[in-house]
Order: C-alpha cells, then structure tokens, then sequence
C-alpha cells in the first residue's frame, strides 16, 4: 500500500516538491496560503481591541455626521456596522436612514395623543419637569421610564428597548436609557448586553463559542467553511456559521447533519422500517417472532403481517397473499425498503463519523501522553525537545487529518450518486487509509523509524489537502455540483 | 404588590367600568381579590361568527412588574378556536407577548381578545389539531366552534347530530368533556373517536 501511494505521490508532486523545498524560508506566508486550501485570513482579538475597533466605527460615525455617539450606535446596529453606507444614506435621504434605524417613526406624531398632565403608564400626575420622551413625542413619566428599561434590562434586551406606547417601534439610545437608570449594577450589566449585542450584529466578528473564552475573531469573509482557531482554548470553528469547523462540508449540510443527527429523526425511520400498524386499531406493532398470524396486543385483533388482511377471512388462502402483485399492500411494503434503506445509509455514514469522533477524542490523549514521553526523555539527557519535536508534530498532524475525515462523512453522505461522489469517496479512503497508518506509527513512535514517520506525514497531509483542494467549495470551481 | 401596578390596575378598572363597550355588553371586567392581582373578564362572542350569544370568562392575572410586563390572561370558559388551547385555554396574541407595550391597558386588550374571536390567525396557532380543521374543513370548524359555544358559553345554536354523538359516547361511560375533544379532533367520526378513547 505505502510503495503504491509513495509512486503516486512522486508522480503528480515531485517537482513541486523540490520547488517548495528550496524557497521555503523567505517565502512562508505566501506558501501557506497556497498549500493549505483551508487557509483563511482572521486575527483573534481580546474584548478590549474590540471595543477599540466598535469605537473606531462609532467616532467616525458620529463626527462625519455631527451626532451624539449614543444615536451613531442605534444607527450602526441596524446597518450592521457599515459607516460607510450609513454616510452616503444619510446625505441622499438623512430622514430615511433616521426612520430605517428605528431613531424616528416613520409618521410624525400628533402631539396631542400624550399628554403631559397624567402619565399614561403610572397614571400619576407628576409636574411637567419629569416628563421625557423619545424622538416620538409619547411622553411618560421619568419613574415609568426608569422601570420599563429596568424590566427589558433584566430581561436581556439592551439595543432593541422600545418606546412604551402602542405600536411604536422607536428605540431607545443608549445616553436615554442611562439617563434613567441609577443603579450601578444595573447600568454595567446593560453596558455589558450592549457589547454582546454589537459583536453579534457585526458581519466582521464572531464569539469564539468555547465554554467561558473570552475571545474574538475577526474576519472578512463569511461564507463558506472557513477555519478560524482560538488563541485561547485552541477550538477550531468555522466563522461563518458558528459551528465547529466542517470542512469540507459546507455550513447548510453540516447543519442539517447535526440536526439530524441531533433530533433522532431516525427513530422514526426504525420505526417505519421494523414496525407496521395494527390494521384496526392503528396501534403499532414491531414483530419479534417469524410467525405471520398477529394478535394484537391492544385490541386481539387477528390479521396476517405480510398483507394485513383479517386472518379469519385468511386462513386457507395465507400462501395467496404474497403473490398478489397489485395488491395495494405491496406499495406499502416498498415504502418500508425504501425506509430501511435509508436507515441502513445514514448508518453507514453516521458510524464512521461517531467512530472517528471517538477516536480524536482518544488521539488527544495519546497527545498528552506523548508530552510527558517527551518530557520524561528529555529530563532523561536523551536528546532536546528539538530533537522530538518531530514526534509531537506528527501527532498533531494526526488531529488535524482525523478532524477532516470525520467532516467528509456527513459531506458524502449528502453527496449525489455519480462520478464526483466516486471521486470523493476514492480520495477518502485514501485520506483514512493513510491516516491509521500514520495513527499506527505514531503510538509506535518510538520504534519507529524517524524518516519513516516524516514521510508518512507527509503522505497523509498531502491526501488531506488534495481532498480539500478539490471538494472545499470555495476552491473548486465545480462548486455546484457538491451541493445538495 | 407593586404600587404602580395597583394604581393601574385601578385605573384601567375605572376606565373599563365607564367604557361604551360595558355599556353595551361587550365586555365585562371583575375583582377576584381585594389586592388587585386577579380579576375576571369577560367577552361577549363577536356577532357573524360561530361564537355570537356566547359569553367567554378570562382569568387575568397581574404581574408584579405590570404594566412593564404584559398581564397573564387566559380563557376559563372552553372554546374551539385556533389560537386558544383547547386543553388549558391559553392564548396565543403578540401583544400578551413581544408586542406588549406599557402603554396598552386591559380594555384595548380585551377588545384584541374579541377582536381575535372574529378573525383567527391559523399561522400562528396555539392549538394544532384547532388550526389543522379550520384550514381543511371551515365547515365542519364553524359547527364545531358553535357547538362547543352553546355547551359551554351559553350559544343558542345547539348541534343535534354532535349532541348525540357525545350521548352515545357517554353512554359507553366515557367522560363528557373528554368524549366531545375526541369528536371533535377526529372529525366527529365515532368509530375513530372511540378507538382512540379505547386505546
């Protein structure tokens, strides 16, 4: 096996190979875009450079129009962050964009529908003084105000409150709500909402979705299966979806995967490929004998499993029902194939995925044994932690390949029969073959040989890229055809 | 209790009471307590629909937070419509949700609840098995919906052939109310009403 895919490999890369070879050193951002058909251009950002960052938009914004910081804010949310546009907008047409950001209603109001002599929330008469209102005009006492934004707050909303009157959309800035609430808690955690709230209206930026991390990214593209890794707990996700990365799936299919696999709509297949329903009662019933004659369980209903005819009317004629082509019966048996051949395919892909699942969890494990091997060696005198460095290469490289097989599966699975998907499949159990060889020499690693590990290495994340090069759907100009 | 929402409450009592709508009977609204937390309304079913002549009681109940959050209000009297469960008589209206505004008071909600009477939304329904009829048998709905409004809010239609159905379920011992939900969902086909009660 190995013989045959070494020729193989010389064959296509060789010259490539030497080329490489020789300019690596000064040319190493340049080739990584181009050998790693994943590379994607993101920087990992603290909250603090964010802010920074929001602020940029935020002052630009706020300068360029001659507006309260406070209103720049309501206007990039719902422009989702583009100053650019919002400037151009707002000198062709300022009320449209006022109005567009919810800052204005879209019909001036008639002054006289709140009054400012009773406060129509309270129903208290509090003096003229104590009364404010949003760019509306629907008045309500300061206390009112205070206890609507204390209520939305507590609820989790911050950007989107609303003015309190009926059928008026109009938001609240952020210097309006502040205004009326003291409470120091109160005001942090609306600040704090405020945040959250921008990152995630911000097609640039993404929460990395690690349990309690802290960090950013940002990004330029967001279409597609694009990798993006934290710098502090080192999960890989995809930026343009949110869920872990999934290439060379793409972001609809890894979801109607997960879903799928998530939501046991499969039982229901199970259910319609080993079960049939009592024809009198409905109930449903699986088989657990050879014999056809069935009692229900639930009302004694007699009848025969292969046609679900009455068995009494049966009896003498049973070895006559299965011959009856037309029988309508038969349609309904072909139903019942067609489901248990599709429970038999999602199992097929659903195995291996789980399998290759497990086995990245078990991987992490042989990760952090081999550090301490490593550890223990080189407290030993045995060598440097550069001289085994290569052995911890290699079994993150393990990772990062297993990563990619288990995401080629829900990719195949939703893949049109045809050549591509022959292809595809071809080239996976190239990648997985090459992929338990190197899985092997690693939890060998020490007996094995040095240069043998490295080329197989080599081999296998060559099998991966080849695999992402063709199949990753920004790469291949072929795109539509992977698509479901 | 808060003492905004008291104040409300009270108001919004006063405003009701002396309202044109209780003048003519449309709706009706009552204390439970003396603490102003629970009240009763009540709503006359809209004419030129299957509830006309019905009389419908509503459970308020006034959150401490009101008017910043919207009151609980949920139908006490049974009805078959599709955006009220037909089990717990829970409402399905965005301004008893997102679309609350402090501004709304209980009068312009009763008169949405009445309003909802006359037009359904079956896109948006509380009740499935409801919505489900009303979409593929408006006939058979607008029987159905009439014949629950005379057996539980005092319509003046009364359906013979449903009433029968129910009797001939009562007689084999199955519970009234449970024997007419029966009907009701399967179409008011005994056979398939019994089994699934005998199931």
């Amino acid at each position: 096996m190995s013989a045959e895919s070494d020729m193989e490999y010389s064959d296509n890369d060789g010259d490539d190979y030497y080329y490489e070879g020789q300019d690596d050193c000064d040319m190493e951002t340049v080739d990584r875009s181009k050998s790693d058909p994943e590379y994607f251009m993101f920087s990992c950002l603290r909250v603090e450079e964010v802010e920074k960052l929001l602020n940029e938009s935020i002052e630009l914004l706020s300068n360029s129009l001659q507006i309260t910081p406070s209103l720049a804010k309501v206007m990039l949310y719902a422009y989702e962050w583009n100053a650019q546009e919002i400037i151009k907008k707002y000198k062709e047409n300022a009320n449209e964009v006022l109005v567009y950001s919810r800052v204005k209603p879209p019909m001036p109001q008639t002054q006289g529908n709140s009054s400012r002599s009773i406060c129509a929330v309270c129903a208290s008469t509090p003096p003229l003084q104590k009364y404010s209102a949003l760019a509306c005009g629907h008045y309500f006492c300061n206390d009112c105000w205070a206890m609507h934004f204390e209520v939305q707050i507590m609820q989790g909303v911050s950007n989107t409150i609303q003015c309190m009157a009926q059928d008026c959309e109009v938001r609240a800035p952020e210097d309006f709500v502040l205004s009326h609430v003291t409470k120091p808690a109160l005001r942090e955690r609306y600040q704090q909402f405020m945040f959250k709230d921008h990152v995630k209206s911000h097609p640039q930026l993404r929460f990395c979705p690690g349990p309690n991390c802290q960090w950013i990214y940002q990004a330029w593209v967001r279409e597609g299966a694009r990798r993006v890794e934290c710098q502090g707990c080192e999960l890989l996700t995809c930026f343009s979806c949110g869920a872990p990365h999934h290439a060379p799936t793409d972001c609809t299919t890894i979801r109607r995967w997960l879903t799928k696999c998530a939501d046991d709509s499969e039982t229901a297949n199970y259910i319609s490929a080993h079960t049939k329903d009592c024809p009198k009662c409905q109930i449903c019933i699986e088989k657990n004998g050879g014999c056809n004659h069935m009692q229900c369980g639930a009302c004694r209903h007699d009848f025969c499993w292969v046609c679900l005819g009455d068995w009494r009317s049966h009896g003498s004629e049973y070895y006559e029902c299965s011959r009856y082509k037309e029988d309508p019966n038969l349609a309904n048996d072909s139903q019942h194939a067609q489901a248990r051949e599709a429970l038999k395919k999602y199992l097929h892909y659903y195995e291996r995925w789980e399998n290759h699942a497990r086995s990245l969890k078990l991987e992490e494990q042989t990760l952090a044994s081999l550090k301490s091997r490593i550890n223990q060696k080189v407290m030993a005198g045995e060598g440097t932690w550069i001289d085994w460095q290569y052995l911890w290469d290699a079994a993150r490289l393990l990772k990062r390949c297993r990563y990619t097989l288990q995401y080629t599966y829900p990719f195949a699975y939703y893949m049109d029969v045809g050549p591509r998907k022959e292809l595809f499949e071809y080239q996976q159990a190239q990648l997985e073959a090459e992929i338990e060889n190197l899985s092997w020499k690693v939890e060998r690693a020490e007996t094995t040989d040095r240069g043998d590990l490295e080329n197989q290495m080599d081999i296998a994340e060559k099998r991966r890229t080849t695999l992402l090069k063709d199949f990753l759907e920004f790469n291949t100009n072929n795109a539509s055809s992977s698509k479901i | 209790m808060a003492n905004i929402a008291a104040k409300r409450i009270k108001r919004e009592f006063k405003e009701v009471m002396k309202s044109e709508e209780v003048a003519g009977g449309d709706i009706k609204l009552e204390l439970v307590n003396d603490c102003w937390t629970e009240l009763q309304g009540e709503i006359a079913g809209p004419p030129d629909t299957p509830y006309e002549g019905g009389t419908f009681l509503l459970e308020i109940k006034v959150p401490e937070t009101y008017p910043f959050n919207p009151p609980k209000i949920r139908f006490m009297t049974k009805i078959w419509h599709p955006n009220v469960s037909s089990a717990t008589g829970a409402i399905c209206l965005d301004i008893l949700k997102d679309q609350w505004a402090a501004a709304l008071t209980l009068r312009t909600v009763l008169l949405s609840i009445q309003a909802l009477l006359s037009a359904a939304e079956p896109n948006d329904p509380q009740d499935a098995v409801v919505a489900k009829q009303y979409r593929e048998n408006p006939q058979l709905f607008n029987m159905t919906a009439r014949h629950w409004t005379n057996i539980y809010a005092g319509g003046p239609t009364s359906v013979w052939e449903f009433n029968q159905k129910v009797q001939r379920l009562l007689d084999m011992g199955i519970d009234e109310h449970q024997a007419r939900v029966a009907l009701s969902t399967y179409d008011w086909e005994l056979e398939r009403a019994t089994e699934q009660l005998f199931c």
